[in-house]
């Protein structure tokens, strides 16, 4: 007798999804009969998870950070949607399956969700999104190469920027003026440049301009 | 240079004091002369000489005054010269010097001396009989004599000479018989001699007063002049002649209002100073002469015609030929009266031929009449056609006298008035010229100010348009360059949001296909999912390329900056560098600061090309302390900074710099390469 899982993809991306089932209904996979529901915006979504809170709950989601927003503006990504999740269905896996590799945001994604499985898409292989289903499945946690990475930059680095820090460092990457930050981050301006002047502190140097900042925090694996 | 300024003005302080000297010694020369001159007039004026002697004196007055100086005093002297010929009477002489006065005094404007030269041509001019002449001097004269009241001289210093002109013209009227101008005339006369109390003259201004009102037949005011006459004349050594004169023409004023009785008792009152009448038998056989046609005319022939003979008789001793026709008249109408015509005839033809030897038309005119009357009725007929024809001559002549006198006057009057009218049309035509003179120039300065200010309008909204045109530029190229970003960021967003995610998805699912289909294409297959994974991580990066553009405005100023540096380099063949402070934020900065950096580049850089002669430019915009700071450097040869005079590139760096209350260093040494260093507060 297989073990019966229930899993909700959400992604907006049909052929993504398409993607998925080819690989966990696949016939390396035998152990579980696995039934998928799919969602592809986060009013579907959210729908679907509090009508299985009150039903049958979820064994496993699986979460696309980049979605459609809700109709009434309140959830506006997949991360919002996982926070809903872990309250609704609190003993359910969350998988967070996203493009995006920028350290602040899986730094972010991290701290607010914590998952049970952070893959980023671009590194993903079929074999990879199976070894990590059959792990998390068994209660093991199962993080993406790329977010490994994180995790040892941040410990080599002996001190971890806050998530605002790090918003400021990829802002300023992208070329966003200091004295345009305050539309970016929510900080006033002198406490950017406090800020500033802390993560330069923090890099061990303080006189440096912008423009070695950025160079110091990118080698730091920051940006 | 001080020492020779001195040297000369002691040399002109020199001269001057030498010419004072010469003036001095030249004044005490005509002093001399004149004292000479003088002499010699009164030596003339001896009358106890002869008058070839006092002629020698005179021409010997007037060899030295000629070298005398030209002024007022050396043309009276030569009037006293000219007035002294006319006493000895050498009138060639008076009439040259009068000229001479003329003209010296018209030359020097002394309009004394020229009215004085008028009178005393007048004067020679009378003794030749030219009346029209005379009048037209004496004319001249008054006019200038008029012309002096209103001026600086003293009236008083030229009175008597004008009453005299006055006087003479009015005589000159009277004979001319313009009695009513001669009135007029003696009537100023006389103003003019009241000024100076000279009764003499102006008892002969009464005198010919009394003779023009009785041919105007105001008997009345005649006779009450001539009574005026003697009363100024009363006490005076020429009282008795006065009274004798006087009570002749009250005698003739009488006879002619054919008041024989009061006439007779006039001519008998004048005869009755025989004591001076014995010195003066001219004036006696007048007046006998007078009483006797008096007598005859009233029918009263108690003494004729003994009277007539008496006169006759003292005018033919005297050979006065004037009266001896008017006596030989008298008794031919005698004779005639009482009806014997052959002595009538006798007398007739006398006076006849008496009057036409002395040209008296008067007596003649009468004797024609006479003859006419008592001659048989052939020859009486001649005689009255004679008669006739003298007297519409003397008509004739008497009136074309007065038209030409009537020319002379309104010529003189004319010659006046043209003078001053010629003077005014100079003073127009100098003031107009002046005045076009003046308009013209002042219509060419604002023409020129027009036309600069013109120059400079239109110099300034060139400026204006360019800028102009360089911010539209500036604005197209921003909203280009949003565009150009929001495309960006549409096709970034759409590659990695739906592109990159279903290769992800078709990948994936190939993936998961292979894993189960397990067979010896399995690994080609798996490559080919890797390519696929290559290809995926591509497309990200393009699009994060894509999306993580710097914004748009910040660039386009610099993109627009660094265009400008990269084309002309381009063209004029130079590398360079440029570097621009990411701390400036060119989105904030001012378009007109924007436009001026732009051109200050553009200016320096044409200097450069132009000039320098480098092979590398370094342009750095910086920011410190509030500052901008733009250096442009070059490795040309440079120039010395003191030398070269600012030339209109430097200048309009210079204005734009200071437009934006900045500082401008231009500093360069010879082949040491030029910087240019700018520094604007934001």
């Amino acid at each position: 007798m297989k073990k019966k899982l229930k899993v909700l993809m959400i992604d907006d991306h049909p052929m993504i999804i398409e993607g998925y089932k080819n690989t966990l209904l696949g016939e390396n996979q035998k152990e579980y009969q696995i039934k998928i529901d799919i969602a592809s915006n986060c009013d579907d979504a959210y729908e679907t998870i509090v009508k299985s809170s009150e039903t049958v709950p979820y064994d496993m989601l699986f979460i696309d950070i980049k979605l459609p927003p809700s109709s009434d503006g309140t959830i506006t990504s997949g991360e919002d949607l996982a926070k809903h999740a872990k309250e609704l269905l609190p003993k359910s896996k969350i998988i967070i399956l996203t493009m995006h590799r920028e350290d602040h945001r899986i730094h972010n994604i991290l701290k607010n969700i914590n998952p049970s499985g952070f893959l980023i898409k671009s590194d993903l292989t079929s074999a990879e999104l199976l070894l990590a289903f059959n792990n998390i499945v068994k209660g093991k946690a199962y993080y993406s190469a790329t977010v490994n990475d994180h995790f040892r930059k941040m410990m080599t680095n002996k001190f971890s920027l806050d998530e605002k820090n790090l918003k400021i460092l990829y802002h300023l990457s992208r070329g966003v003026k200091t004295k345009n930050l305050p539309n970016y981050v929510s900080l006033s301006l002198s406490a950017i440049e406090k800020r500033k002047n802390q993560i330069k502190e923090m890099f061990s140097i303080a006189k440096a301009d912008d423009q070695m900042l950025l160079e110091e925090a990118r080698k730091r694996g920051f940006i | 240079m001080q020492r020779l300024f001195i040297q000369l003005f002691f040399i002109g302080f020199l001269m001057i004091s030498c010419h004072k000297s010469t003036d001095e010694v030249k004044i005490k020369e005509d002093v001399l002369k004149s004292d000479l001159i003088e002499s010699y007039i009164e030596k003339s004026k001896d009358k106890t000489t002869s008058i070839e002697e006092r002629r020698e004196y005179l021409d010997k007055a007037y060899t030295i005054y000629s070298t005398l100086v030209n002024n007022s005093f050396k043309i009276e002297k030569l009037l006293e010269i000219s007035n002294e010929y006319l006493n000895v009477k050498d009138y060639n002489k008076y009439k040259s010097l009068s000229e001479k006065a003329l003209k010296l005094s018209n030359v020097i404007q002394d309009s004394v001396n020229i009215a004085k030269s008028y009178f005393y041509l007048g004067a020679y001019h009378r003794t030749t009989a030219e009346l029209d002449s005379t009048i037209k001097n004496f004319y001249n004269a008054d006019k200038v004599y008029l012309s002096l009241d209103n001026k600086k001289y003293e009236p008083k210093d030229y009175a008597f000479d004008h009453g005299d002109v006055l006087l003479s013209l009015a005589q000159i009227l009277r004979k001319i018989k313009d009695y009513s101008e001669s009135e007029s005339k003696t009537i100023a006369a006389i103003e003019k001699f009241e000024i100076v109390k000279n009764d003499n003259y102006l008892r002969l201004c009464y005198i010919n007063l009394g003779i023009v009102c009785k041919h105007l037949e105001r008997y009345e005011e005649a006779i009450g002049y001539y009574l005026k006459a003697i009363e100024i004349a009363k006490g005076t050594d020429i009282e008795i002649e006065q009274k004798v004169i006087s009570y002749n023409n009250i005698g003739t004023t009488y006879k002619s209002q054919k008041k024989y009785d009061k006439a007779k008792e006039y001519f008998n009152k004048a005869l009755s100073h025989n004591e001076y009448l014995k010195i003066d038998p001219r004036r006696r056989a007048l007046l006998l002469d007078n009483l006797a046609y008096v007598n005859f005319l009233s029918k009263d022939m108690t003494n004729i015609p003994n009277l007539f003979y008496k006169a006759l008789h003292i005018r033919d001793s005297i050979q006065h030929k004037y009266g001896l026709a008017t006596s030989a008249l008298h008794l031919g109408e005698y004779y005639q009266s009482i009806g014997k015509d052959s002595i009538a005839i006798g007398y007739a033809q006398q006076s006849r031929d008496l009057a036409l030897e002395i040209h008296d038309n008067e007596d003649l005119l009468q004797a024609y009449q006479l003859l006419a009357k008592v001659s048989d009725y052939k020859t009486g007929l001649g005689y009255a056609n004679k008669y006739i024809t003298l007297n519409d001559s003397l008509i004739k002549e008497e009136r074309l006298f007065r038209d030409k006198f009537a020319r002379i006057k309104y010529e003189t009057d004319e010659f006046k008035e043209q003078s001053i009218q010629v003077s005014k049309e100079n003073q127009i035509l100098i003031i107009a010229i002046l005045g076009l003179t003046a308009m013209f120039l002042l219509g060419y300065i604002i023409f020129r100010q027009q036309q600069s200010n013109k120059e400079l309008q239109f110099a300034q909204t060139q400026q204006e348009s360019n800028e102009e045109i360089y911010r539209l530029l500036l604005n197209q190229q921003i909203k280009l360059e949003e565009g150009r970003q929001l495309e960006q960021q549409r096709m970034s967003e759409e590659l990695h949001d739906g592109v990159l995610g279903r290769l992800f998805g078709v990948r994936l699912s190939l993936d998961g296909i292979n894993q189960r289909a397990n067979d010896e294409f399995t690994p080609s297959r798996n490559k080919y999912i890797e390519e696929l994974k290559a290809i995926e991580k591509e497309i990200r990066l393009i699009s994060h390329d894509l999306g993580s553009d710097t914004l748009p405005s910040d660039v386009a100023y610099m993109d627009a900056v660094e265009t400008l540096i990269k084309d002309l380099c381009g063209i004029h063949k130079l590398n360079y560098e440029f570097s621009n402070d990411e701390k400036i934020d060119w989105e904030e900065i001012p378009d007109n600061k924007k436009v001026n950096f732009f051109r200050i580049l553009q200016e320096s850089m044409q200097n450069i090309f132009k000039h320098a002669q480098a092979e590398n430019i370094k342009i750095n915009f910086d920011y410190e302390d509030s500052n901008i700071n733009l250096t442009i450097l070059d490795d040309g040869i440079g120039f010395k900074s003191t030398k070269v005079k600012k030339g209109i590139g430097l200048k309009n760096i210079t204005s734009r710099v200071s437009q934006m209350s900045g500082v401008v260093q231009f500093l360069s040494n010879q082949g040491a390469g030029t910087t240019v260093s700018v520094s604007v507060p934001v």
